[in-house]
């Protein structure tokens, strides 16, 4: 039996960090080219991830309507597909999710998640109303699964220039998927999403910094030596739990 | 005020259902309906008059070409979630703070298939719960997957064994044992160095916990003198070897059957609780 017989050191507990946009890129190519992760299993990860976060921030018994409605917005990249997972999770949570996709990414890879969700008997909308109202009354929540990291801010092409407009008008709870959309990763911007709660994925972004609303880290996949190396001081996970309220 | 069915009425809402947009009111209030409200209170009405289906080895075998041919689902986003589900199921039955030898050595031992590959990601979780996992791979198949699933094991600083231990080296280090070695598509002859493993396996005091299927059972008709694992985590639905399981967990995991396929075979599948991914059904 091996026991320690030195004093612990007093632990100082290291802020969390909140990562560049160029971190993150860093991050994520180690995870594929080194760690040798998989994309597929990573956007599974972190979809199932934010799933599970989005029924701590909304519960099936706190939602307003009767039916437990919420739509997702998934935009054509890596964030989209996120969403596409996060919405297949929340239907075997027994929500009942709407999908809006309206640019498809042609790869393979993110074809298969909408594939996944239509055989799960997920509607797709065919156009995002103009008219906010009828989201008000249609859904309980939005999940913003439009742009993430990946997305160079300066360049928020139609049409999701207009449905950030027009989502920003909604009255009901938005939830961000790893950041606001129409956010750069490093600083928040005036005219993308307000979320009401923003589910950030692996570690925080440099825009996160001072964010309001709710804050949840979801997904518990990262191997300690990238945790060190970037001195991310994530925080402790309870138990066998993947997301925790920052 | 407008609700979901309204928005099928204006035809604003496209299903997979015949994949033809739908404009007509009546037929989109009732496809909005049968989409969400009667999976269910199907669900409902067969956990409340049916029981739980142990499938065959061909139906079980069926099941898993659909999901991936019919269903689009890739092996690497399936495995995640079944290895997430054991490294829970294990947690459950056996916490960190109940193990009585520190540290918490666990010994996960891997075979040539995709039973082996739930056990690598089991092993990746149970590291990022706590405990010490070390993996025994002695057949590695070369499809990049597992390759890939190795690395990240060995990333996590998750040491792989050489060889099988002894039987009372098991029972010393570690505190429980992870069998991934067989699964439901194992038929015949137990090929080398299995046998041998399995052999130490039947004389080990500690709990084995089985993925799937007690590895070198018949999946349909057990085997009386094979290893007695303590748990069994059965995948997507529980294969009739379950049947002559005798341990004290029985589990099920890998929470992604669509409603469609569950219905299909008629799986009668539990409510799993919450957002859990792991279900005691003993």
């Amino acid at each position: 039996m091996n026991h320690s017989s030195n004093e612990k050191e007093p632990e100082t507990i290291e802020p969390l960090r909140y990562l560049s946009k160029m971190e993150v890129a860093t991050i994520e190519t180690e995870l594929l080219r080194d760690y040798r992760f998989g994309q597929q299993q990573l956007i599974e990860i972190w979809g199932h991830a934010c799933a599970i976060a989005v029924t701590k921030a909304f519960p099936l018994s706190s939602l307003s309507k009767k039916q437990p409605t919420l739509l997702v917005v998934c935009g054509p990249e890596q964030n989209g597909s996120i969403g596409l997972v996060c919405a297949r999770h929340l239907r075997m949570f027994e929500y009942e999710p709407t999908i809006f996709y309206p640019k498809r990414s042609p790869q393979s890879l993110h074809q298969a998640f909408t594939v996944q969700c239509e055989k799960m008997d997920i509607p797709f909308l065919s156009y995002l109303p103009t008219e906010v109202q009828l989201l008000n009354d249609a859904y309980n929540l939005v999940i913003d699964a439009i742009l993430g990291p990946e997305t160079e801010h300066k360049e928020v092409k139609e049409p999701y220039a207009g449905m950030l407009v027009t989502l920003r008008q909604a009255k009901i709870p938005i939830v961000s998927v790893d950041m606001p959309s129409g956010w750069d990763v490093d600083e928040p911007a005036k005219d993308g999403i307000n979320p009401e709660v923003l589910i950030s994925l692996t570690a925080p972004k440099k825009c996160a910094t001072g964010f309001s609303g709710n804050h949840f880290l979801a997904g518990r996949f990262l191997p300690y030596d990238i945790q060190k190396k970037f001195e991310l001081n994530l925080p402790e996970f309870p138990g066998t739990e993947c997301v925790i309220e920052l | 005020m407008l609700g979901v069915r309204a928005l099928f009425g204006i035809g604003l809402l496209v299903t997979s259902r015949g994949g033809s947009v739908l404009t007509h009111t009546g037929a989109c209030a009732r496809i909005a309906s049968n989409i969400y409200g009667k999976d269910l209170t199907h669900r409902q009405a067969c956990t409340m008059a049916n029981t739980i289906k142990y499938l065959g080895q061909e139906e079980a075998q069926h099941i898993d070409e659909e999901l991936f041919d019919e269903y689009s689902f890739s092996v690497d986003q399936l495995m995640e979630l079944a290895g997430l589900s054991c490294a829970t199921a294990v947690s459950k039955g056996y916490p960190l703070l109940s193990l009585l030898k520190s540290p918490p050595r666990v010994l996960v031992i891997c075979g040539p298939g995709n039973n082996g590959g739930d056990g690598l990601v089991c092993a990746r979780h149970l590291k990022l719960f706590g405990y010490e996992p070390s993996v025994l791979y002695p057949k590695r198949p070369s499809k990049q997957l597992f390759q890939n699933l190795t690395t990240q094991c060995e990333k996590m600083d998750i040491s792989f064994l050489t060889e099988m231990p002894e039987a009372d080296v098991i029972d010393e280090v570690y505190n429980l044992v992870v069998d991934a070695i067989f699964g439901f598509s194992f038929k015949g002859a137990v090929r080398e160095p299995f046998g041998d493993i399995l052999s130490q396996l039947k004389k080990i005091t500690v709990p084995i916990a089985s993925v799937d299927i007690p590895s070198g059972w018949d999946v349909e008709n057990g085997c009386p003198d094979g290893i007695q694992p303590d748990m069994l985590i059965s995948l997507t639905a529980p294969k009739k070897a379950a049947n002559h399981f005798k341990g004290r967990y029985h589990f099920l995991g890998g929470r992604f059957v669509p409603p469609a396929l569950e219905q299909k075979y008629q799986l009668n599948l539990p409510q799993y609780p919450g957002t859990d991914c792991v279900q005691q059904l003993n």
